[in-house]
This record gives structure tokens, C-alpha cells and sequence, in this order.
């Protein structure tokens, strides 16, 4: 009994900060989303008897942004996937000047994102960037990176990736240093090709791997702002604004605290149902996986 | 493959860098004559007011002051989450881990409200409140998972020695847990050197941002009007120290964020 109070003393103080930040947002904004608080009530918060859910059901912008939100993060997630998956094989063979590979390859991580969204921004510049030039010196006409609304989003995406990648690749490296080497040489002694090893032994013991990045990385996607607000500003004529970007514009553009809360908490309940329709769709798949693998 | 991987990682950097050693008129045509190289644009930023390493001065206080307060929080309560059993300890953990997931853009509103009401804004160690919150989760389960690795005897051995709670924390347990204890420190650092959406709102005065927003609004202005040349230096700028801290650092980072896969 009393180890147990001196551990929940101990823990207290951090427990308190957390609460602060992470509970106390949320509780208020379930408060100021069914009042209305903007500039038209001088920002005095007056009830409102849910009249923002019932703007939120019919706001047009909203569900496009949502659409735009998840469509981000489900391509973004799932390039990351795939190359994360590449280098962490890289990252993972005993090469000459691994560390230093490591290190550099972790970089565009390590960065923050509105720098390299600046980045992206003078790369992808139309017509004075350099992949404007090149496609210029191969006879091409410049394109419109940033400005054609069809396609801009794609190329957020691939900033995105480029600066996510490595971190997902270092979760699933993880993983692959937990496999037992004897394993694969087991199998190599069988005559099994790298891509054979890959498929029956490396992807069905990296799955909790594999989950934990989606998860993770499907929350920060889905919650994404600071790299649209820089790159593209939610433009052009917002085929790349997202929800979190959209909810900071309510809040302080239009200075509409009430509707910003209830965009927040909408956006969160949006996540969460990803999340756990995410999180059933690969348990399902990795016990397939495992079956399989047992059969 | 290796040089695919590092062309990919490196090539939007090195393109960065050689833009903010040109001049302007050649970064939209090929100068028909004379020097096109130039140290012109750092001088502009660094220049500047305030000059940049202002900025870079604000976010490492910043940093530093939150990875101290990320270590003071997290070090008690992932040693008191090691101890408890049961419902407590299953019901924090994962609460801390939901936490660490959470998309912290969505905490801005209501953390702006805070910093007004309590007078914290335009204060980078004010800053740090917030910013040690959004550490914490991640920070106190690499420190859990650290406590775990450590032998029980040891402590029961200190204990019988007579040795008080704080005691053994400071003379046993912490000296063992330093690769555990630096690999967390600079994953905290780096978030809070990178973090945007808080600082956007909490900091307004010009000499007290913090790198990402004083980048940030280097571009604020129309697509057009992006000085890219002086851009790109301060990008350079400020992404020598992190080249630097990760290239020293690789293994503590890559152990961290592994050991956190592993155990989380």
C-alpha cells in the first residue's frame, strides 16, 4: 500500500501537466462548440443550443476537407510504408558506412517541417524551380506544382514522405533487429529467394512493426497543419486545405472560437474512428498473417 | 541503393544550399557572364532585424529549458509507472501512449486561451510548459521501458543498504540509465526545436521567435515575393546545428526510437 502511494506521488506532477494540456483542451472545447463565441458575441461565449453541430452537418467546406484529410493521409502513409520499409532493409545490411548512412538518411526527420516546406515550395516553383528546369531541358513546358488544384495535393503528399519516411523506416528497423538471424539463414539453406525470405519470414514478424507506424503515423497524418499551411496555404482554391488547417482559420482568421472548437472536436472524432477502423483492419490482417505463416 | 537513398535524403538539401550561394538574377536565368556565386544572402540574414541567430539562440533556449523539465517530470513517474501493478499502471500506459499519438494542432486553441489568461505568452520558458507536456508520453515510456532493463536485485540491494528513495534514484539507478536518459533528452529536444502550431500562436514579438516560425514567415508573403535566395540561407543556417547534433547523436536517436518500438 505504500509503495503504491510513493509511485502515484511520484507520478502526480506529470500526470497533472498532461491533464492540463491534453484533457483540459478537450473538455473545453465539448464546452465552447455549444456556445456561440466569435466576434459577432464580442468573443463572450453565449449559448447557442448546438447550433455548430448543426452548421458543422451542412458546412460543404468541412466535408471536403475531411475527404481532402484522409485522402492525404492514406496515400502518405502508405508510400511511407513502402519506402520506409525499402531503407529500413537498407539501414538493416551490415554495409561499409552504416552509421553515417543512418545519419543522413535521418535527416529530412530531423528537420522542421516549415523549413523544408520552403524547400519543397522553391523546388517545386513554377516556372523558376529546378524541377521546372529540368522538365524545360527535356523539352517539356513548366507545370504548375503548386497551382493546378487536380494535382497539387500529390506533390504535398511527397513532401510529406520525404520528411516521414525515415522515421517509419527506423520503427520497422526495429523490428528487423529482433529477427533471428539463424532464421533467415535457415531458410536460405532451403533454397528460398531474398524475395521468398521477405515474403513468409521479414513482413509476418514485422507486422506489430508495421501496425505501430500506420497507427502512429495515421494520427500525425490525419491531424496534419504546419506543412499545408506553409507549402500550399490550403490552396489552390483549397484542394489541399485539411481539417486541422481549417479549424485554425475559423479560429483565427475568422475569430470564431465557438466553430473552431467544434471543427477541433469533430476532427478528433474523425480520427479516432480511423484509427480504430484501422487498427481492426490490420489486427484482422496480421492474425491472417500469422495463420498463414503457422499453416 | 545507398546513393538512391542518400540522393533522396540529401538532394532537396543540396539544392537548398546552392540556391543561397547565388545570386538572384541567377536563379531565374543563367547569368550570361561573371561570378553567379555569392555569400550575399547570409549576410542579408544574418544581418537582419533581429539578425537570425536570435532565432537560433530562442529555440535552443526553448529546447533546453524543455528538455529539463521533460527529464524532472518524466524520471519520477516512469519509475513510480515501473513499481505499480495492475489496473493503474495498464490504464496509464495507455492513456500515455494515445497521448503521444495525438495530433498536438488541435491542443492550440485551448492552450492559447491558458496562455492568456495566466499572462504566458510571448515567453519562451513559459514555452516549455507546453511543449514538456507534449514530450512527456513518449519520454516517460522510453524511461519505463529503461527502469524494466534494470536488474531488481540492484535495488533491493541498495534498499537493505538503507539507502532512501531519492538516494537510490540519484546514486544507483540514474548513473545506469544514462544512454536511456541521453537518447530521450535529444528526442525531446529536436520536437521542441521543431514544433510549430504553439509557438505560432503563444509568440507575436519578432525578437523572441523561435526558428520554425521565423522561417515560416521569411515565405509569409505572396508565392511571388519569396526572397528564395535569402530563404534558403537561413534554411541552411538552421539546419547546421541538427546536421551536426544528428550526425554525433545517430546511434543514442536510432537506439531511442527503437527501444521505444520495441518496448512501447
Amino acid at each position: 500500500m505504500k509503495s503504491r502511494t510513493v509511485a502515484l506521488v511520484l507520478m502526480l506532477p506529470a500526470l497533472l501537466l498532461l491533464a492540463a494540456v491534453f484533457v483540459y483542451p478537450l473538455l473545453r472545447y465539448g464546452w465552447l462548440s455549444l456556445h456561440a463565441s466569435s466576434v459577432l458575441t464580442g468573443l463572450v461565449p453565449v449559448p447557442n443550443g448546438g447550433a455548430n453541430w448543426g452548421r458543422l452537418l451542412d458546412d460543404a467546406r468541412f466535408w471536403t476537407d475531411a475527404g481532402q484529410t484522409l485522402r492525404f493521409a492514406l496515400c502518405s502513409v502508405a508510400l511511407e510504408l513502402v519506402g520506409g520499409l525499402a531503407l529500413a532493409l537498407l539501414l538493416h545490411r551490415p554495409l561499409r558506412g552504416r552509421g553515417p548512412l543512418r545519419a543522413l538518411t535521418l535527416l529530412p526527420w530531423a528537420l522542421p517541417t516549415t523549413v523544408m516546406a520552403l524547400g519543397w515550395r522553391w523546388i517545386l516553383n513554377d516556372p523558376h524551380g529546378p524541377l521546372n528546369a529540368a522538365i524545360r531541358s527535356l523539352g517539356g513546358s513548366s507545370y504548375g506544382f503548386l497551382s493546378t488544384p487536380a494535382t497539387t495535393w500529390f506533390f504535398v503528399v511527397l513532401a510529406d514522405v520525404w520528411k516521414t519516411m525515415p522515421f517509419v523506416a527506423l520503427l520497422l528497423l526495429a523490428g528487423l533487429q529482433t529477427i533471428p538471424l539463424d532464421l533467415e539463414e535457415a531458410l536460405r539453406l532451403e533454397g528460398a529467394s531474398r524475395l521468398q525470405i521477405l515474403r513468409r519470414l521479414t513482413l509476418p514478424l514485422l507486422v506489430p512493426y508495421i501496425s505501430l507506424a500506420v497507427l502512429f503515423r495515421l494520427a500525425q497524418a490525419l491531424g496534419v497543419f504546419d506543412l499545408i499551411q506553409v507549402l500550399t496555404g490550403g490552396g489552390p482554391a483549397g484542394s489541399t486545405e485539411s481539417l486541422a488547417l481549417y479549424a485554425y482559420l475559423n479560429a483565427m482568421r475568422f475569430l470564431d472560437f465557438g466553430y473552431a472548437s467544434t471543427v477541433m472536436l469533430a476532427t478528433f472524432l474523425l480520427l479516432l474512428v480511423s484509427l480504430g477502423g484501422g487498427w481492426l483492419l490490420l489486427r484482422r490482417h496480421g492474425l491472417a498473417r500469422t495463420t498463414e505463416r503457422a499453416a | 541503393m545507398r546513393l538512391l537513398a542518400l540522393l533522396w535524403s540529401l538532394g532537396p538539401l543540396l539544392w537548398q544550399l546552392r540556391t543561397s550561394l547565388l545570386r538572384p538574377e541567377a536563379l531565374v536565368a543563367p547569368l550570361p557572364e561573371g561570378n553567379p556565386w555569392t555569400l550575399a544572402n547570409y549576410q542579408l540574414v544574418l544581418s537582419g532585424d533581429p539578425p537570425f541567430w536570435q532565432y537560433l539562440a530562442n529555440s535552443t533556449l526553448v529546447g533546453l529549458a524543455t528538455t529539463l523539465l521533460t527529464l524532472l517530470l518524466a524520471v519520477p513517474c516512469a519509475y513510480g509507472l515501473q513499481t505499480l501493478r495492475g489496473p493503474i499502471r495498464w490504464g496509464v500506459g495507455l492513456a500515455l501512449v494515445a497521448a503521444a499519438m495525438f495530433p498536438t494542432v488541435l491542443l492550440f486553441l485551448a492552450l492559447l486561451e491558458i496562455a492568456r489568461n495566466f499572462g504566458l505568452a510571448n515567453n519562451l520558458l513559459a514555452l516549455s510548459l507546453p511543449y514538456a507536456a507534449l514530450s512527456l508520453p513518449l519520454a516517460v515510456l522510453l524511461l519505463r521501458a529503461a527502469f524494466a532493463d534494470l536488474p531488481g536485485e540492484l535495488e533491493d540491494a541498495a534498499r537493505l543498504e538503507g539507502l532512501g528513495l531519492g538516494q537510490r534514484l540519484r546514486f544507483v539507478l540514474l548513473p545506469l540509465l544514462g544512454p536511456a536518459l541521453a537518447s530521450t533528452a535529444i528526442l525531446v529536444f529536436l520536437a521542441s526545436w521543431n514544433e510549430y502550431a504553439i509557438a505560432l500562436t503563444w509568440i507575436s514579438r519578432s525578437d523572441l521567435l523561435t526558428l520554425p516560425i521565423a522561417i515560416a514567415r521569411i515565405g509569409g508573403g505572396s508565392v511571388f515575393t519569396i526572397p528564395y535566395g535569402a530563404f534558403a540561407a537561413a534554411t541552411v543556417l538552421g539546419s547546421l546545428p541538427l546536421l551536426l547534433l544528428v550526425l554525433l547523436a545517430q546511434r543514442s536517436i536510432v537506439s531511442g526510437l527503437t527501444r521505444g518500438a520495441v518496448k512501447g
